[in-house]
């Protein structure tokens, strides 16, 4: 008697169960359910059982229950009534705003976006999907991870920065080493070229470069008004030190040209004249010199 | 360490199953579209795989015979400085616990092991709502030595490097996120950097300055932990950290040789040199700082978006010098047989950063963003210097004491308003005012200019356009215009025009095209500036891959870009100005070819070949050749042998003694399961 009970019970649990997940009555209206989608979509459904966007499928507090499709294409009832492109919602036919919200929905208050509004792809139309296969599978499947993977698809729209890093001196992407986001943040960043950061607003170079971080008792204006950038060139150039000038000394005279500013308050490090005659090769490389060039612990010239 | 990640990586034992390898992707492969959502999910294994692995992946390794040198080996070094050797050329896998225990799934990925220049690992583990750990070790080798416009001595035939290195660079980075809830994350993390090796470098006294070596050691560590709180209408993530830094450089010479410098002229009637030094830098530093970032939904119109960002690092240093020789203190015309020379010296650096701003969407076409940032730096030094000078019948004690400062206060306010006039179309206008104020002084007066300020005044008029008429063109342009009214430095952006413009173009599913240019135009027609400056980069690039790939496929890309600048300055010597003029015109491309070569005898070979060129002319001209071959040849389902032939090349048109030219053949086997 006792397990014709526990049959019954399980048999009407069984029921409750199916019924739940085969009948729309149970979805909101217009809603057909993620099991719908299956039936015309399986390699798509497959491939997002492995995703972290899985959650949205499984999770009853992200609101999408059992639909996680519908949660970014849209109800899909009039989709299943009559399948054609123009029945559903497909964010990659959005314009990028559109699309983004999309995802911002969820994603908006996650602290990678917190620089969104400085970020060059949000202005230029650059939408999330650009980057991120929302279908793809495995845990990290959404975005690629590996430093020549990132690379080829920053690449694929950044030709000609990449084209710099076939110079000889190059940051040491092409050999896989290193991967665009090491220096820059896609969504966005506090500093200029969408640069990464270190410790909380510092220029992310010195995450690698921490000997030149200082702070100097005899800085060199530059590192810390315009940034490395002032004077290299971190994708790559024919300096050997990656100079925005292939010498040395072009990039220092542009600035210490000997030349006073008519204005007033006119620009910094140009007086006063250098007493070094420039037709000698013995001055035409500044940082024999003036080695510390980033800036100097002991000395105001920078000589040590 | 490394020997130990290595090791570790070559016993994991990757021989089973394996479907065909893929060519490697060439170290200068330029691009590849990426692959719509259907195709990766087409190609995505079953969810629950029947026998799913609880390792997958593939490891690399091989033997690497480089040709000899031709050419300057120390500038091979430089650039390339791969070496011959048993290699562990890569190693991608993945381990995976069905049950789930201490981890779901454990990435590895390590690249470029066995006395290698760069050698990176990779880790990444996650246990669902326990756990999300990542680890990145890299030990890159920094090696530079080209002598051309660094050696004074040129003139007189002497090929010396008076600044190289031969150092190694190490970088640790520990992240590990707690997830004991879906909206509350803990989090901790620590970095470390370090540097160590020798060099050369200059020892500068008055009159002359003396090539001598030098070692270098330094070293940052970073702690950091926070909290993040991800809600449903809001986000705060709290942060604080903190560095260590030490930097122990030292430069010495060892008595029992005399060093005459870079001059062989006699100052006032007398050589100088340099017979024994010592100066060691003892550098200690640390730093506080704090994160503060939110996000809010606050609307449905309405986002907001905020950051505060504080640290205030800070440097100790003692340096000590002692010296001898027959040196000059040019101020005095005093001759000196030695010197010791000590500084104290403190420098402390608050910098604040902030920034504010808001998205507003008032109709459903229309988003207006407004931001704001500032950025304030503001650096406080001081040293204490003491210096005894004798010669054989006197000494001289020079004592100095110098304050510096260096201040900037950066702001920048934006506000950019998108219209979707349809669906195809976005048009962007924004404009921006920048301003700041920056001085830079040394007190009391000594060397260099002792108080120096400027200010930057800046609006730009911004503009963008979006369009896609169709899925399978997009064309894309933004530009901005300025005018300024003041800037920090000569170079500084002043009046400029700023234009990137891009298309993109999918003739066939596999083909695709992406046309790319850029164009900065700035000019500073101060009196004493008349800084005239331009550059432009045009690229092409196209992906090809006939049959979705069954055959092969072709990538490759080309960049034409030029420079210009000029700019004036004075020679002091016989007091004319003169006008700098740099130029530089380079061509750049790139190719590579994959190719799947006839099935012979059950196997299918595969060859890849392309490479990249740079050729520039101009104020320096420079060639960099590195074309290479791939040869792929699958011997069963979990093992397969490759060879790898590459070519570098490179020339230098002014300094011939630089280029060098050489040949790496890569021979190894890929096991894969």
């Amino acid at each position: 008697m006792r397990s014709i009970k526990l049959a019954v019970l399980l048999l009407i649990a069984a029921g409750v169960t199916t019924t739940r997940a085969q009948t729309p009555a149970a979805l909101p209206a217009g809603y057909v359910g993620s099991e719908t989608c299956k039936i015309c979509h399986e390699d798509i459904y497959n491939a997002f059982g492995k995703s972290p966007h899985q959650a949205v499928e499984t999770n009853a507090k992200r609101g999408f229950e059992g639909r996680a499709c519908e949660s970014c294409h849209g109800p899909a009832q009039m989709h299943t009534e009559s399948p054609s492109a123009a029945t559903i919602r497909n964010p990659a036919k959005l314009v990028a705003a559109a699309a983004d919200k999309i995802c911002l929905t969820c994603h908006l208050n996650q602290p990678t976006h917190v620089g969104r509004l400085e970020s060059s792809h949000a202005k230029d139309q650059v939408s999330c999907t650009s980057c991120h296969k929302v279908h793809a599978n495995g845990p990290n499947g959404l975005v690629n991870r590996k430093p020549a993977a990132i690379n080829e698809q920053c690449a694929s729209c950044h030709t000609s920065v990449w084209a710099q890093f076939q110079r000889p001196n190059h940051h040491k992407l092409p050999e896989g080493a290193m991967s665009c986001v090491d220096c820059h943040n896609p969504h966005g960043s506090i500093r200029p070229a969408m640069a990464q950061t270190f410790a909380a607003n510092e220029p992310g170079c010195l995450n690698c470069h921490g000997d030149k971080r200082g702070p100097f008792t005899f800085e060199h204006g530059p590192v810390r008004f315009e940034g490395c950038a002032a004077c290299h060139e971190p994708h790559g150039s024919a300096n050997p030190r990656m100079l925005v000038r292939q010498e040395v000394r072009i990039v220092c005279l542009e600035c210490h040209a000997n030349l006073p500013t008519a204005n007033k308050t006119g620009t910094i490090g140009v007086v006063p004249p250098s007493f070094h005659d420039l037709r000698s090769p013995r001055y035409q490389n500044c940082t024999v010199c003036h080695q510390k060039v980033h800036g100097s612990y002991v000395d105001r010239n920078l000589l040590r | 360490m490394r020997r130990l990640v290595a090791l570790t990586l070559m016993v994991v034992p990757l021989c089973a199953q394996t479907p065909e390898p893929q060519a490697p992707k060439p170290a200068n492969s330029p691009t590849e579209v990426a692959k719509s959502d259907a195709t990766v999910a087409a190609e995505a294994p079953s969810p629950v795989p029947s026998a799913e692995s609880w390792l997958t992946g593939s490891i690399d390794v091989g033997y690497r015979w480089r040709t000899d040198v031709g050419g300057s080996l120390d500038t091979y070094r430089s650039i390339v400085n791969l070496g011959s050797g048993p290699k562990l050329l890569g190693a991608d896998f993945t381990l995976t616990d069905p049950k789930h225990r201490a981890f779901d799934q454990i990435h590895v990925r390590a690249n470029g092991w066995g006395d290698e220049p760069y050698q990176t690992v990779h880790i990444d583990g996650k246990k669902s709502k326990l756990y999300d750990f990542s680890a990145d070790y890299r030990d890159m080798a920094y090696f530079n030595f080209l002598p051309s416009y660094a050696d004074p001595l040129l003139s007189r035939g002497i090929v010396l490097n008076e600044q190289s290195f031969d150092t190694r660079r190490r970088l640790g980075s520990f992240h590990l996120d707690l997830l004991p809830g879906n909206w509350f994350i803990p989090y901790f993390a620590y970095d470390r950097d370090s540097g160590s090796g020798t060099g050369a470098t200059t020892f500068v006294t008055d009159g002359n300055e003396f090539l001598v070596p030098n070692t270098l050691r330094d070293q940052t560590n970073l702690y950091r932990g926070g909290v993040r709180f991800e809600l449903r209408r809001f986000h705060a993530t709290l942060e604080q950290g903190g560095t260590t830094f030490k930097d122990d450089q030292s430069v010495f010479q060892n008595s029992g040789s005399t060093n005459f410098g870079n001059v062989a002229t006699t100052l006032f009637g007398q050589k100088t040199d340099l017979t024994n030094l010592l100066a060691s830098y003892g550098v200690r530093g640390t730093s506080v700082y704090s994160k503060g970032l939110f996000t809010a939904s606050a609307t449905p119109w309405l986002d907001v978006y905020g950051q505060f960002l504080y640290s205030q690092p800070d440097t100790n240093v003692h340096y000590q010098q002692a010296d001898t020789g027959n040196l000059l203190l040019q101020s005095q015309v005093l001759f000196y047989t030695s010197q010791q020379y000590l500084v104290s010296a403190a420098a402390k650096l608050p910098h604040t950063s902030g920034s504010l701003g808001a998205e507003i969407r008032p109709f459903r076409r229309v988003r207006i963003v407004e931001s704001w940032l500032t950025d304030r730096v503001h650096n406080a030094g001081s040293a204490a210097s003491n210096q005894t000078l004798a010669s054989t019948d006197a000494s001289q004690q020079i004592a100095a004491l110098l304050t510096s400062s260096l201040v900037t206060n950066y702001s920048q306010n934006e506000i950019d308003i998108f219209y979707d006039a349809t669906s195809k179309l976005t048009l962007r206008g924004g404009y921006r005012y920048v301003w700041g104020e920056a001085n830079d002084a040394v007190l009391p007066p000594e060397g260099l200019m002792s108080s120096d300020q400027a200010k930057l005044r800046r609006n730009v008029g911004i503009g963008g356009v979006t369009y896609r008429p169709t899925q399978k063109i997009t064309l894309r342009t933004d530009a901005e215009v300025a005018s300024s009214g003041g800037s920090y430095f000569r170079t500084s952006l002043y009046d400029y025009q700023k234009v990137h413009a891009q298309a993109r173009y999918q003739a066939l599913t596999s083909l695709n095209f992406t046309a790319d240019f850029t164009l900065l135009d700035n000019n500073n027609p101060v009196p004493g500036v008349n800084y005239d400056y331009r550059s432009q980069q045009e690229s092409l690039s196209l992906f090809w891959s006939p049959l979705g790939g069954k055959l092969g496929d072709f990538q490759g890309s080309y960049t034409r870009s030029t420079l210009h600048s000029d700019i004036g300055y004075l020679v002091t010597q016989t007091l004319t100005p003169q006008t700098s003029l740099y130029r530089d015109n380079a061509h750049t491309a790139t190719a590579l070819f994959n190719v799947k070569l006839p099935t012979v005898e059950g196997i299918a070979p595969k060859l890849s070949a392309g490479g990249s060129f740079f050729i520039s002319s101009g104020s320096r001209a420079t060639s960099y050749y590195q074309p290479l071959a791939t040869l792929w040849l699958p011997i069963n389902k979990k093992m397969s042998f490759f060879a790898d032939w590459r070519y570098y090349g490179y020339g230098e048109a002014f300094y011939l003694y630089e280029g060098f030219r050489t040949n790496l053949v890569t021979a190894g086997l890929r096991f894969t399961r």
